[in-house]
């Protein structure tokens, strides 16, 4: 293609991913989203850092970021059809016209990978090392940053671009039948047997190139990256129709036990989505861990261990978040408009379903987190009822500012911040409460649980609330 | 009997007007088509007509009930095949039929024989069981189609129920179609095809720039006189006018 189209494709190909993230969050709010980025990943690196976590380990750790969002973002085009056409309708990208265009597979595959890197390499990845380098070694002078900021921005691209051709070698391997999953298990044997002989392959990624610019740690880099690219060109078919998938009936015998159509079609939509219902607990265990580090990280400080119900019921009760995330994603209200169900009984069957899922996985972590930490009978039963409570009143919120697209907060900054602050006022006094005092008095238990339980009503309160106004504004689309 | 009634209705998206001020009424056991050129406003007129939208101004009663104030009364009385809708993805077609049932409170038998008749009528039986997202557009048009009239409604509001079929399935379709008016129903279909419309409604009413333009009995319009001669007379817009690059030199 020497004459243009390929320059062609590949600015169209940016476009076509522009307008896709503006649709898919809702318009002009998307192009503030860099200075979002920067800010986000500044106040979390300024966090750590105050918190006492190296730089070394705030650099690792988003490199790690980086690469677990290249291999997601490696799948979104290919894999990610479903969740595209679940929430904007049908969508047909460039990358999928090799058969009615006169351009090679290859060539387009190639132009997605080159776009898709610029893309985040830009909007993502230069505001991600600005603010972290910022946040991280201001203090260490401006020519410090200056130095730091390309390095990092480039290594973190290195390390994107190496995620996204991992997803696409192992998605094409994986087509290719018993040779090519034996193909895509070599290389994992190799890591473990580099692992368990004491090689530290960290030291031959991008991030090695980040510790120390060295010839070995820039080719085994770029080896890498050829690598994975070479077998993506050579195995996946971004066209290949995907074999049917044939299930065993599963809606009439859930309903019986659920007893709302609604909630029954939207677990089983989380169901058989990519992840299964293994994406929920994910969710939850990461704020499992978040709560492990705090708990410690509060007990070196004050020198008194926290208590484990009420930090760990507090923070695992916003898992009900992720948990409403979930079950909205396969929708579109339009859907049930073909049916005689209202917009409230389209709500009515998302409570129920997040009343199944959302505090029975925050209560599954935190009967884990009582038998690892222990604690006393008392704090455990204050602990369970906040989880509850907060679990309710952050779904109530998100239900109330944004209806069925909860996805809506991350780029919409004023109802972020709406959001925000409706988390904030009623949690910090909570998490105070139960990272710094120890033992906890009868009576601020008693608070405690009582405030646990306000958090309840008013999030329900705020669910109902919103109904009226949820009817009106899809009905007036 | 009238089975719907539309009176001065109006709606408009920001600054443009879909529906300009549309008045219309239609019988007990019509097979009314809407046809129009695309932004004439017919599918939001079903919208509006099923309770999916409200009007911003006027009337209308499908059935007797006023769809903006009982959006759920006129949905479990009406079958819906939208334009633009697939069944859900993570869903079998079985599983969707059974979701159907459950929220129209049919028994599990009735629902159990009404998927094996309209998979068989329409030839899916085969892929009951597959996931919907796996299913051709065809297919997911023909378990959309099933769903709308599984309940046997007195009305439905019908918007491209030809499109992804092939021509087998299509005649098999319009027959049924015919003979579900037959049995005294009201059928509202959307369409641009204009032999479509010709060949299967009794009456057509053709929308223009958010208004009924023409109301025409097909098998009432003289011998040299076709329902895409009416359809061009009414619209601001001749086959003649196009782009040069419609035509092949």
């Amino acid at each position: 293609m020497s004459d243009g189209r390929a320059r062609r494709v590949f600015v169209e190909m940016l476009r076509e991913e522009w307008r896709l993230h503006s649709r898919l969050f809702r318009g002009s709010h998307f192009s503030l989203f860099p200075v979002f980025i920067c800010l986000l990943a500044g106040a979390a690196a300024k966090l750590l850092a105050v918190t006492g976590t190296e730089p070394k380990t705030v650099f690792a750790g988003l490199h790690a970021l980086v690469f677990v969002f290249g291999l997601h973002t490696g799948s979104i085009g290919f894999v990610g059809r479903d969740a595209l056409r679940n929430l904007l309708g049908d969508v047909t990208l460039l990358v999928f016209s090799a058969r009615t265009l006169p351009l090679s597979q290859n060539t387009l595959l190639g132009l997605f990978v080159v776009k898709d890197s610029v893309y985040y390499a830009v909007l993502f990845l230069l505001p991600i090392s600005l603010g972290t380098v910022l946040a991280v070694s201001g203090a260490a002078g401006p020519l410090l940053v200056a130095e730091t900021v390309p390095l990092l921005w480039t290594t973190l691209a290195l390390t994107f671009v190496l995620g996204m051709g991992t997803t696409i070698a192992a998605l094409g391997l994986a087509g290719r039948g018993v040779p090519g999953l034996a193909l895509l298990a070599a290389p994992l044997v190799a890591v473990g047997a580099a692992l368990a002989s004491g090689v530290d392959i960290v030291f031959y990624t991008p991030y090695g190139l980040f510790l120390a610019q060295t010839p070995v740690r820039a080719g085994t880099t770029g080896a890498s990256i050829l690598v994975v690219f070479l077998l993506s060109a050579g195995t996946f078919d971004a066209t290949a129709p995907r074999p049917a998938r044939t299930v065993t009936p599963a809606f009439r015998r859930w309903w019986r036990r659920i007893g709302d159509p609604v909630a029954t079609k939207s677990l089983l939509d989380i169901h058989r989505s990519a992840g299964g219902f293994g994406k929920v607990l994910f969710s939850a265990a990461i704020l499992f861990g978040v709560t492990a580090a705090l708990v410690d990280f509060a007990g070196q400080i004050t020198g008194v261990p926290p208590s484990t119900g009420i930090s760990f019921g507090a923070i695992l009760g916003l898992s009900g978040f992720t948990t409403y995330n979930w079950l909205t994603q396969s929708d579109d209200v339009s859907l049930y408009f073909a049916h005689p169900l209202s917009v409230k009984a389209v709500f009515v069957g998302k409570f129920r379903a997040f009343l199944l899922l959302g505090p029975l996985v925050g209560l599954a972590f935190y009967g884990l987190a009582l038998v690892w930490r222990g604690g006393s009978v008392a704090e455990a039963a204050v602990g369970g009822v906040l989880l509850v409570g907060v679990a309710c009143y952050i779904f109530g919120t998100t239900v109330y500012l944004t209806g069925l697209s909860p996805n809506e907060f991350l780029f919409d900054t004023a109802l972020f911040a709406v959001f925000g602050a409706a988390m904030v006022l009623p949690l910090v006094p909570i998490l105070i409460a139960g990272f710094a005092i120890s033992p906890l008095s009868g009576t601020l238990l008693a608070a405690l649980g009582g405030s646990g339980g306000v958090m309840a009503v008013v999030g329900v309160a705020l669910y109902r609330r919103s109904l009226p106004k949820w009817s009106t504004r899809y009905q007036q689309a | 009997m009238t089975a719907i009634e539309i009176e001065s209705l109006r709606k408009a998206y920001g600054d443009m007007t879909a529906i300009a001020d549309l008045s219309l009424s239609i019988d007990d056991g019509e097979f009314f088509g809407l046809l129009g050129p695309n932004g004439a406003g017919k599918t939001t007129t079903m919208e509006i007509l099923t309770g999916q939208l409200s009007p911003d101004s006027g009337q209308a009663a499908v059935l007797g009930v006023d769809p903006a104030t009982q959006p759920t009364a006129v949905r479990e009385r009406a079958g819906i095949l939208p334009e633009k809708e697939s069944p859900p993805s993570f869903m079998t077609p079985r599983e969707y039929f059974d979701f159907v049932g459950a929220i129209r409170d049919m028994p599990d038998d009735a629902v159990t024989a009404q998927t094996e008749s309209w998979a068989d009528r329409l030839g899916f039986t085969a892929k009951l069981d597959t996931l919907s997202s796996d299913l051709s557009r065809g297919q997911q048009q023909k378990v959309m189609i099933a769903g709308a009239f599984f309940h046997e409604p007195d009305v439905v509001f019908i918007d491209e129920p030809l499109a992804n079929l092939d021509p087998i399935v299509q005649e098999r379709v319009k027959r049924f179609l015919r003979s579900y008016r037959d049995d005294g129903n009201t059928i509202v279909v959307t369409t641009h095809d204009v032999d479509v419309a010709a060949e299967l409604c009794s009456r057509v009413g053709i929308m223009y720039g958010g208004e009924l333009v023409a109301d025409v009995r097909p098998a009432e319009l003289d011998a040299d006189v076709t329902l895409l001669d009416v359809f061009l007379d009414n619209v601001d817009a001749t086959v003649d006018q196009g782009p040069k690059s419609l035509t092949h030199e």
